[in-house]
């Protein structure tokens, strides 16, 4: 029996039972994970495969998952609590998943490989650079999903992580980076490693004393992790509230150089896909733009025209209800402007590559503190290295402190999405020795 | 039961067949998993089931591990997994198995869960606490075996409780072993602790502190159990190095025992196979019997295996405690607020964290509560005891003779998500360090 097949046995089932609203979901993924260790490495292969039933009517509902393949024989939970409101079919615009979406998984020898080749790369940048820990996870995977609604849809989706802890033999210096690609045959060890080092002769030489103000250049990870710890404030219906907040002069939350976007079919974008997890066609929806707030990130049951319903239910996986989140969120790019002209322009300031912790958001997203390295800079060259210290502000400083944004728009997994930024130059926040 | 009708001699002779080497280890690892959720009154949709079940073959050869999870129990979910295990003999013939496939077949009940909400409300009233707030209660069942070529283990069957009560600034998460008027009342004024602090403004203090009970397993579990775990101290050297180090204290004596954990979560295998064992992790503040695996037992004359844990069939076993406990001292309660008197008093941990390799540990409180005449009193706002292990175990000054089980929460140790139990008293400390 096909997996459609089983999905509408299910539907009918429920839906003869007296149920109005009725949603089975189905997953089915493969994927290798390697561990890589200084004492014990793990292959492992799974196979995965479940799925799920949201029933109900205006009174009553249940949630119900499972692992194998769905089951019309299944004896169901007593629905009870609160009604049940499901979404109807839309009309989902034409699609054609990536190239690469159909590659195979990756053999465990081409694991060892790549960790071997990382090893190898980080011992030649920095002599002595141990891997503490890796995991690389390469899998597939594929969702189809029925309503009473109409809906009826099919995706799948292709990822491969690396998760890779690294060691400075002579520092002992320490330093972590999680990286995504359409396949693990696609991570480069010699651009990694750099990074990495980089990174950890940062950690070797910095200090973080200093108290200062001035210009700061973010590179993407930091926009990105600044990004990531700030998107709840561009979530649900309550967000226009939040965000009015932020407004100094007139409606404007942010500079000009605020455009925020959120697209759950970003072309070349790692989570790709025609729809999400209900069932409804993900689109490219502008949140903000030139720093006007248009409308925040909503679920089908939250829009109220003019907004729109973004699309953006996420399901990571069968075992997950569908719930709002960023997609592929990110800071809109200046293609016109390079990294090189920024860094060119600044007489005196700061420029922040990466983070060393998580971001701390206090007071519901009115100020915020990122741990941070990089250079301070005079006439656009580094005079020092700059380890964790802490990059500080409002929320609103940040928005309306962006004076130029680069056009190296860059992504990283955060938030169960990808988060995404250029390079950016911001006024008006502070870098501290401590938070 | 689960795990019925399976065909164990057929099945341990594949697995057999797997071990080409003296000290190869192969295994299966059969799991099924049921959570039923009563989420908020406001939420949809409402009662939440998870059910699963499904299997892994791990073979285990030097320093290095192979392992296959399928998402079903059944012959062919079985041969699927042993195959892609040997990968190098893909044609290898195993025996012919012809078990029943292992499903779900009672409908989803929890009685108790259900009831709940209307004991918690109770428990309120009787508090005189009129708080509005979102209350989620999940039951967690787990059932798990382990079939070697040399050994079957019984059913191991976990049986415990979330509750997480959420009203604003007012936020309260428990672990239990059991669901009824105790619990409720147990929940209830934990939420009015927190409702009482939630105003208090935050202190630095540097002073004599006491931890209560819930306070101490985390402690436990973050300082002594992740510090002692095997993997985490190959991290620095040799496990068996550590044995005879001061961890702490001559105070303290410290066991990881899942045979005597709280009825619902007492185990007498572990996800390996293996018995577990009252390990006495510290004797006299001296590192006794680190927590080790097969694996890492395997590699050492010392190291015992017993502790090994898994987050589920997908991912592979590690060396992880179970059930925590610090044995009673001699001061009572009195006593120990005594001794401390103007300090702080921490009845619970939000958040622990400790960094391998550098030994810091890190503990976030919630709230404290001013001890003043020998009794907690005034709160005051979240703070943070920061420091190393050593440091901070050497200021124990005094331990309670009255020992409570606490659930001390969840591990998340490399992303897999495991409760974690502990019995402990009160424990007093001679001048922390404590920042807002």
């Amino acid at each position: 029996m096909s997996l459609d097949e089983r999905l509408d046995d299910v539907l009918d089932v429920l839906g003869h039972s007296g149920f109005d609203e009725v949603e089975v979901f189905a997953k089915r993924g493969r994927s290798r994970t390697v561990r890589f260790g200084r004492d014990l490495q793990v292959g492992s292969l799974r196979q995965e495969e479940g799925w799920a039933v949201r029933a109900g009517d205006r009174r009553r509902s249940f949630f119900y998952c499972s692992s194998g393949n769905p089951n019309p024989d299944t004896p169901w939970p007593e629905a009870d609590g609160r009604g049940l409101r499901l979404p109807s079919s839309l009309p989902v615009p034409s699609w054609s998943p990536a190239p690469d979406v159909d590659s195979s998984i990756c053999g465990e020898s081409e694991a060892t490989t790549l960790f071997e080749g990382l090893a190898r790369e980080l011992d030649r940048e920095l002599p002595g650079t141990k891997i503490l820990r890796g995991l690389l996870e390469d899998g597939a995977a594929e969702q189809q999903i029925v309503s009473s609604r109409e809906i009826r849809q099919a995706s799948h989706q292709r990822l491969a992580t690396l998760y890779l802890e690294v060691i400075a033999q002579r520092s002992q210096a320490r330093f972590a980076l999680q990286v995504a690609e359409r396949s693990a045959r696609a991570f480069q060890p010699a651009v990694i490693a750099q990074r990495m080092v980089d990174r950890l002769l940062i950690a070797e030489r910095g200090g973080s004393t200093l108290r200062d103000r001035g210009d700061f250049l973010l590179a993407p990870p930091v926009m990105i992790a600044l990004l990531a710890g700030l998107a709840d404030l561009f979530i649900g219906p309550e967000a226009e509230k939040r965000l009015a907040a932020m407004a100094r002069s007139g409606a404007a939350i942010g500079s000009k150089f605020l455009s925020l976007v959120d697209h759950g079919r970003l072309p070349g974008g790692l989570l790709d896909r025609p729809v999400d997890g209900e069932g409804l066609p993900t689109r490219e929806i502008v949140l903000v733009e030139e720093g006007v707030l248009r409308q925040p990130l909503l679920a089908w049951h939250e829009a109220v025209a003019p907004a729109r319903p973004s699309g953006c239910a996420r399901r990571p996986g069968w075992r997950d209800l569908p719930e709002p989140g960023p997609t592929h969120f990110f800071l809109r790019p200046a293609a016109e402007q390079s990294v090189a002209g920024l860094l060119g322009g600044l007489a005196r300031g700061y420029y922040l590559i990466g983070t060393t912790g998580p971001v701390k958001v206090e007071a519901l997203g009115k100020r915020f503190a990122v741990p941070v390295d990089g250079y301070a800079l005079e006439k656009g060259r580094a005079t020092s290295a700059i380890h964790q210290a802490w990059l500080v502000g409002q929320t609103s400083s940040l928005f309306h402190g962006l004076v130029a944004v680069a056009r190296d728009l860059s992504f990283q997994m955060a938030r169960g999405g990808m988060i995404g930024a250029p390079s950016t130059l911001v006024r008006g926040l502070e870098l501290r020795g401590q938070s | 039961m689960p795990f019925e009708n399976l065909e164990i001699p057929v099945i341990a002779r594949a697995l057999a067949q797997l071990m080409e080497q003296p000290e190869d280890l192969a295994d299966l690892y059969l799991e099924r998993l049921e959570e039923i959720e009563l989420p908020p009154e406001d939420a949809s949709p409402g009662l939440r089931v998870r059910r699963e079940s499904g299997l892994a073959v791990r073979l285990l050869r030097g320093n290095r591990s192979w392992l296959a999870g399928r998402d079903t129990i059944s012959p062919e979910s079985f041969n699927d997994a042993l195959r892609r295990v040997v990968r190098t003999m893909p044609r290898l013939p195993f025996p012919h198995l012809d078990f029943r496939p292992d499903r779900f077949t009672e409908p989803p009940e929890a009685e108790e869960v259900l009831l709940f909400p209307g004991l918690f409300q109770q428990a309120l009233r009787a508090h005189r606490l009129d708080l509005a707030g979102r209350l989620r209660v999940r039951r967690y069942r787990r059932w798990v075996k382990v079939i070697s070529p040399q050994q079957a283990t019984g059913v191991e069957n976990e049986n415990f409780y979330e509750l997480r009560f959420d009203a604003g600034p007012v936020r309260v998460n428990l672990l239990l072993s059991f669901l009824d008027e105790l619990a409720a009342d147990q929940l209830a004024r934990a939420v009015l602790r927190a409702h009482r602090a939630k105003d208090a403004e935050p202190v630095a203090w540097r002073g004599p502190c006491v931890l209560g009970p819930a306070a101490v397993g985390v402690l436990l579990h973050e300082a002594v159990a992740h510090a002692l775990e095997a993997d985490i101290l190959a991290q620095g050297g040799h496990p068996e190095a550590a044995v005879g180090v001061r961890l702490g204290s001559p105070l303290l004596h410290i066991y990881d025992d899942p045979t005597s954990a709280p009825p619902g979560v007492r185990r007498a295998w572990d996800d390996e196979g293996f018995p577990t064992i009252r390990r006495y992790l510290v004797r006299g503040g001296l590192v006794e019997q680190p927590i080790a695996d097969a694996y890492w037992a395997r590699r050492s004359d010392f190291l015992v295996a017993g502790s090994g844990r898994r987050g589920d069939r997908h991912e592979p076993p590690g060396p992880r405690s179970s059930h925590l406990e610090l044995l009673p001292g001699e001061l009572g309660p009195t006593e120990i607020n005594a001794s401390a008197d103007g300090g702080l008093y921490f009845p619970e941990v939000e958040r622990g964290r400790l960094d391998p390799l550098t030994g810091e540990l890190t503990l976030r409180f919630p709230y404290g509560l001013r001890l003043q005449d020998q009794t907690p009193g005034a709160p005051v706002g979240p703070c943070t005891l920061r420091g190393r292990i050593a440091d901070l175990l050497e200021r124990v000054t005094g331990i309670g003779r009255e020992v409570r089980s606490a659930g001390a929460g969840w591990c998340a140790k490399d992303g897999l998500k495991m409760p974690v139990w502990a019995s402990a008293p009160e424990v007093l400390f001679d001048q922390l360090e404590i920042l807002p």
